[in-house]
């Protein structure tokens, strides 16, 4: 029953017409990822596919900004440098060898429902599926400062990866507050127990447990802890949330924006029938995360009037998604919407109507579903 | 058992009897291909070949082919390629934007994102 419930759910919840379509109705077995971009590679999990609390590698999403330099695991090195007492260089044996920690978090790129604003927003046109939870294994940075002897002077940690970017397009050079690098962050090589994949950022990625992907940098080759923080493109003027959302559509300057850091609370629906019938209970499914960093509850309703409670499942982590399911009654023949809300343990409400900006970062309005009722 | 089913379909697939003409194989029998190795197209018409050769070089027509932009979004994107090192030459500018507006302006619904096996191991 369930592959033709969610086939029919996936076109149901969707309002633009490429998702209706029999090719990505087809996503719904699931191994398969839905590819946004050939070249570089960009591909989201199909939504139904985000069903454990722990997302396979191989349906993670992918997201490139360019064709990637990927480093040789036996000839890499990390080099952290910057205001230290002693610049470290570090292969990855040398890496393996410190203290480690693991986490589980969700990893969700900034842009993930870029598709669903309105007015529409140039870029990857990213649905649902550009984000998931695993669990990585790494060093946390503040070991490896700690041992570089990190100088008061620093406030700022600077990223670098090994990737170059083709013509005159910038470099994708980004930074962080030492605060929150020194607080939770790790430098990953494994992702649910496995080597880093390649296109994950083999053989180390910075894991920034709470905060969005653009803070994750991939192929990891340099960090550097400075007073200021980095310069250029992707800091000055892209992943940037304005100080104040105007209207709909009004473009700010970058000025009046400052840089995305932490996720908005956000549940979505992974699993429903499309077809009811009255008195007999039905089973709605989903996820929900926050950067807060804890989902305090999911909410359902019928309508969007009022709510219900959704049972949480207990399995969680801070920063990690929380599945979560709701048993629905059907009281009358017709078309129900279902919706479905989370509120963080910061008492953040998931809002109806995401906070429109001219990047489309962070879209996290309800979820709905419709399912036709018979009596 | 399925080592034998695996063994008589390569053998068909070698000798080229499946999927036969006259049986087109259902949809849900053949296997997406892989991440990354569908690369679509982009629709004809005036303009078609300067984005070939303006955008295709970095990457898919795939991020053309998704976007839904009003021409001063476009303009804007152009803008910014060119100011990344796309090689557009200022005469063909407006006929490049001519021809992502009309084909990927804000009414443009034909993007199916491709269903694809996931990488193997990489």
């Amino acid at each position: 029953m369930a592959v033709v419930d969610r086939r029919a759910f996936i076109s149901s919840v969707t309002a633009i017409p490429w998702a209706a379509s029999a090719a990505f109705a087809a996503a719904s077995s699931p191994r398969r990822l839905l590819q946004l971009n050939g070249y570089p590679i960009n591909a989201e999990t199909p939504l139904d596919a985000l069903t454990s609390y722990l997302t396979p590698n191989e349906l993670f999403f992918i997201r490139h900004h360019w064709n990637p330099t990927i480093p040789d695991p036996a000839r890499w090195s990390l080099t952290v440098d910057g205001d230290v007492a002693k610049p470290l260089q570090l292969t990855l044996a040398d890496l393996k060898r410190l203290p480690r920690t693991t986490v589980t978090c969700v990893l969700q790129c900034a842009g993930n429902g870029r598709a669903l604003h309105r007015p529409r927003v140039p870029g990857l046109q990213w649905r649902h599926g550009a984000v998931g939870n695993a669990r990585w294994t790494g060093v946390p940075v503040k070991a490896l400062l700690d041992q570089a002897g990190l100088k008061a002077s620093a406030s700022h940690l600077h990223t670098f990866g090994s990737d170059q970017p083709p013509g005159k397009v910038p470099p994708f050079h980004r930074s962080l507050e030492l605060d929150k690098a020194l607080q939770d962050a790790i430098v990953a090589f494994e992702m649910n127990d496995e080597p880093l994949p390649a296109l994950h950022g083999v053989p180390a990625r910075l894991v920034v447990p709470g905060w969005a992907g653009d803070h994750w940098m991939k192929w990891l080759v340099r960090l550097s802890a400075r007073p200021q923080p980095q310069k250029g493109f992707y800091m000055d003027v892209a992943y940037r949330w304005p100080d104040s959302p105007g209207e709909p559509g009004v473009v700010l300057p970058p000025e009046q924006m400052h840089p995305l850091t932490a996720l908005s609370v956000k549940s979505n629906i992974t699993e429903a029938p499309s077809r009811a019938r009255v008195g007999v209970p039905v089973t709605i499914r989903g996820f929900a995360f926050s950067g807060a960093p804890d989902v305090a509850k999911v909410e359902v309703s019928d309508g969007g009037g009022t709510w219900a409670e959704a049972r949480l499942e207990p399995e969680h982590d801070p920063y990690a998604w929380r599945l979560w399911s709701y048993g629905w009654k059907p009281r009358a023949a017709g078309r129900a919407t279902l919706h479905a809300r989370a509120t963080d343990s910061g008492g953040s409400v998931q809002p109806k109507e995401a906070v429109w900006n001219q990047s489309g970062y962070l879209y996290n309005a309800w979820p709905s579903v419709e399912i036709e009722v018979t009596a | 058992m399925r080592r034998l089913l695996l063994a008589v379909s390569a053998a068909l697939l070698f000798l080229g009897a499946w999927p036969a003409a006259d049986k087109p194989a259902k949809p849900a029998d053949m296997a997406p291909p892989e991440l990354g190795t569908v690369l679509a197209p982009l629709p004809p018409g005036p303009g078609k070949a300067l984005a070939q050769k303006d955008c295709l070089r970095c990457h898919s027509s795939d991020i053309l082919r998704q976007q839904r932009l009003t021409e001063k979004q476009w303009t804007a994107v152009i803008d910014k390629m060119v100011r990344w090192g796309a090689e557009v030459p200022e005469a063909q500018k407006a006929a490049l934007i001519a021809y992502l507006v009309r084909h990927f302006g804000p009414e443009n619904d034909r993007f199916v994102p491709v269903v694809t096996r996931p990488a193997s191991r990489r």
